[in-house]
């Protein structure tokens, strides 16, 4: 089947600046998250698990892990010959060169790519959230109320939506009103960055924006407010389920350590979440003779022969004797060296601690940069 | 151009698994926490850049087709090359003291007709072992030798094996013996030119019940055959205390690191399953943990696959606990194989000596 229904587009451009140290030298969407998955795998299983077989992924900023982590998109079933998972690079033309000046810019030099699909609908996402959602029954609704734009939205409590991207609506949920971070907010009601456009619409409206001098080609600010003017139907669609945009460090380190909780509200060892990853082949991981872990999680290729408590140790992390390693967040192949102590540190990957060098501590998070060696 | 061919062989039995290998074939034991067999042969053809294989099935072989599909995780879907399943005759069944059943050669003739290599490296399909074979390929190229065996010195107090070779001082094979009289250990493995396997096709087209190596033996005044050494790991897993002891020597910190090597991975079939999980209070001793467990128990001296659940206050040592294992609370197992899919309840008390390994089967509930 040549055409299809819709189409994904993932926004992986952004840099996460507020991330500091993880997004040095990776994009966003590839820090990696949970010990072994990387951001991009939450929004991209949501697409093979709600049936979404096309699916472009933006890419701009220190592309190279996660074009080499995206690769064929076979790790997400999505490797195919029409369709599957394609990265799409800003690119030159006959007039020169332009990067991606926004989300809606983005979307605006890939038309031809989505024209090939002939989509009825295409859904944007954001590459970097921590969420599982059906996109089917969003899909549905925008259909059922006869949508041009649907906007997922979730509620928020009111002093933290100043924070957020407020949809002001109706009581059919008709989107009335947009405010960016509204001092006074008179809704509570966030903006997920998850978008369901009427391809025809979206088609129309990016074109319109690319010669609207000074537009900053973004959704939020320019394109949903745009389509409101004009009086075009935009509805609100209420998810209640668990949702986080991890943008800053003290956000990223608390969430990993809530799915440590008995209970967690985002449970990803929940087998039946059906989160794909791209991981290489490891061994599983080995504990040591002298080796203690204990409420913590730990993936594959790991050694531990000191002590673990309440941490995640991503693949391939190693942790030698005598070591201690607390609250803390192991990225892949990160080594603490013998009789180091960590404690609340988030090591980057392929870091190493020396032996006996002590780092972090309970008052504050500390992160080590990419390859880093820290000394005694 | 790639001048060598691959062939696995996997048609044949081997009844001192007991009760492991009643419902599937010995190439498709689950090992080392998320391998099978198979995945050491596969791993070391592709490892080696050998991009075309052959693999010779048995006669069960459901489980194989399930595991490999189309050869993605080991890089083997391609247009050039890549994988053949090559169906082994019924006879694999009754098959137990050889590993090279000639029957399945004729069978597959066409393997070795269209083949583009100069060279065949035949190997079986349940030997631990990491192998680059480049090395031995390249000795076999610059002797000239048809043949060309892979043998390993007998270790200090290790038991023999019913193949040996006896060499010359220059490696060139003066005997085949049919048990073990020398300390060279015939590997299982060795490479053959390929108009070789077609000429011998000829000549034994009606003696299909031979094996290859029984072949080789009475050919050796005819055919002159060279040998390459192999120092590293082998353990042939002919059997469920092979087995047992293989997966103990993973916890060796050398043996893990040769066998699961990062430059030459043994690939397997992705389950994607979550990271494991300790509970408070969990004691891990010396243990291999696979992804998707669920530790709140004391595990000891064992390895555990994938999703495996140790509940709080039972107590394993000395045991493999395949995937989908669930020990329930309070119970305590000691040298004990447990089979995929096996509950233990509340309670359950098993120990075994490693002489005489208890294996619990597959599904069963005790």
């Amino acid at each position: 089947m040549r055409k299809k229904e819709c189409v994904a587009m993932l926004l992986a451009g952004g840099q996460g600046s507020r991330l500091k140290l993880l997004t040095e030298k990776i994009a966003k969407p590839a820090v990696s998250f949970g010990g072994k998955y990387r951001m991009v795998d939450f929004s991209l299983s949501n697409c093979v698990n709600s049936g979404i077989d096309t699916v472009g992924v933006l890419v701009q900023y220190k592309p190279g892990l996660l074009n080499r982590y995206l690769s064929t998109g076979a790790g997400w079933d999505l490797d195919a010959d029409w369709g599957g998972l394609q990265v799409l690079p800003p690119y030159a033309t006959q007039t020169g060169g332009e990067w991606y000046e926004g989300t809606a810019d983005a979307i605006y030099h890939n038309i031809d790519f989505i024209d090939e699909y002939d989509p009825d609908y295409v859904l944007i996402l954001s590459a970097d959230h921590l969420y599982q959602m059906d996109y089917n029954l969003m899909l549905d609704y925008h259909k059922a109320m006869g949508s041009d734009l649907t906007v997922a939205v979730k509620t928020v409590p009111w002093d933290e939506a100043p924070r957020f991207g407020i949809m002001n609506v109706d009581d059919e949920m008709r989107i009335t009103r947009f405010d960016e971070k509204p001092p006074k907010p008179e809704s509570n009601l966030a903006s997920m960055g998850i978008y369901i456009f009427t391809w025809k619409e979206l088609r129309k409206a990016l074109l319109e924006d690319h010669e609207t001098e000074g537009s900053e080609h973004d959704y939020g600010k320019n394109i949903i407010p745009t389509m409101l003017a004009q009086g075009k139907n935009l509805y609100a669609y209420v998810f209640s389920g668990y949702w986080e945009d991890v943008g800053t460090i003290p956000s990223y380190y608390d969430t990993q350590m809530a799915l440590l909780d008995e209970n967690p509200a985002f449970n990803i060892t929940d087998s039946r979440m059906h989160i794909f990853s791209n991981l290489h082949d490891h061994f599983s991981h080995f504990i040591g003779q002298d080796g203690r872990v204990e409420d913590s999680m730990i993936c594959n290729g790991c050694e531990i022969e000191g002590t673990v408590i309440h941490s995640i140790l991503s693949p391939g992390a190693i942790v030698e004797a005598g070591a201690v390693v607390k609250d803390s967040i192991l990225l892949p192949d990160s080594v603490v060296g013998a009789g180091a102590v960590v404690e609340r540190t988030i090591l980057n990957e392929r870091s190493s601690i020396a032996p006996e060098a002590v780092i972090g501590g309970p008052d504050k998070i500390t992160v080590v940069g990419e390859n880093a060696i820290i000394e005694v | 151009m790639n001048r060598t061919i691959g062939l696995i062989c996997g048609n044949y039995e081997i009844p001192a698994y007991e009760n492991l290998v009643r419902e599937r074939p010995p190439v498709s034991m689950p090992f080392g926490g998320r391998f099978r067999l198979m995945d050491f042969a596969l791993s070391n053809m592709v490892n080696s850049r050998i991009q075309t294989v052959g693999f010779i099935t048995p006669y069960r072989y459901r489980s194989i087709l399930d595991h490999i599909g189309a050869g993605k995780e080991w890089g083997m879907d391609k247009k050039q090359g890549g994988l053949y399943f090559l169906p082994g005759t019924v006879s694999g069944v009754r098959n137990q003291n050889t590993r090279f059943l000639f029957r399945d050669f004729l069978h597959n003739l066409s393997y070795f007709i269209q083949g583009d290599g100069d060279y065949v490296l035949v190997t079986t399909g349940t030997m631990i072992a990491n192998i680059d074979f480049q090395p031995m390929i390249l000795q076999h190229e610059m002797s000239g030798l048809p043949v060309t065996l892979m043998y390993r010195k007998r270790g200090e107090g290790e038991k023999g094996r019913v193949c040996s070779l006896d060499l010359a001082d220059d490696g060139r094979v003066r005997a085949i013996l049919p048990e073990e009289k020398t300390g060279n250990l015939f590997l299982d493995t060795f490479i053959i030119d390929r108009t070789l396997v077609l000429q011998l096709a000829q000549s034994y087209a009606n003696l299909g019940h031979m094996d290859l190596m029984h072949i080789l033996r009475e050919s050796l005044s005819s055919i002159p055959m060279g040998s390459w050494r192999f120092d590293g790991y082998v353990n042939f897993a002919d059997g469920k205390q092979d087995y047992y002891k293989a997966n103990m020597d993973l916890l060796k910190a050398e043996v893990r690191h040769e066998l699961f090597s990062r430059d030459r991975q043994i690939a397997t079939k992705i389950h994607d399953a979550p990271p494991a999980v300790y509970a408070a209070g969990s004691n891990v001793r010396n243990s291999v943990i696979t992804t998707g467990s669920y530790i709140e128990g004391t595990v000891q001296h064992s390895v555990v696959f994938r999703d495996v659940r140790v509940e709080k206050g039972a107590e394993v040592r000395g045991c493999v606990l395949m995937e989908g294992t669930v020990v329930k609370a309070g119970a305590i197992l000691e040298n004990v194989i447990v089979d995929k899919n096996v509950t233990v309840s509340v309670g359950t008390v098993l120990r075994s000596t490693g002489e005489n390994l208890c294996v619990i089967p597959k599904g069963a509930s005790i």
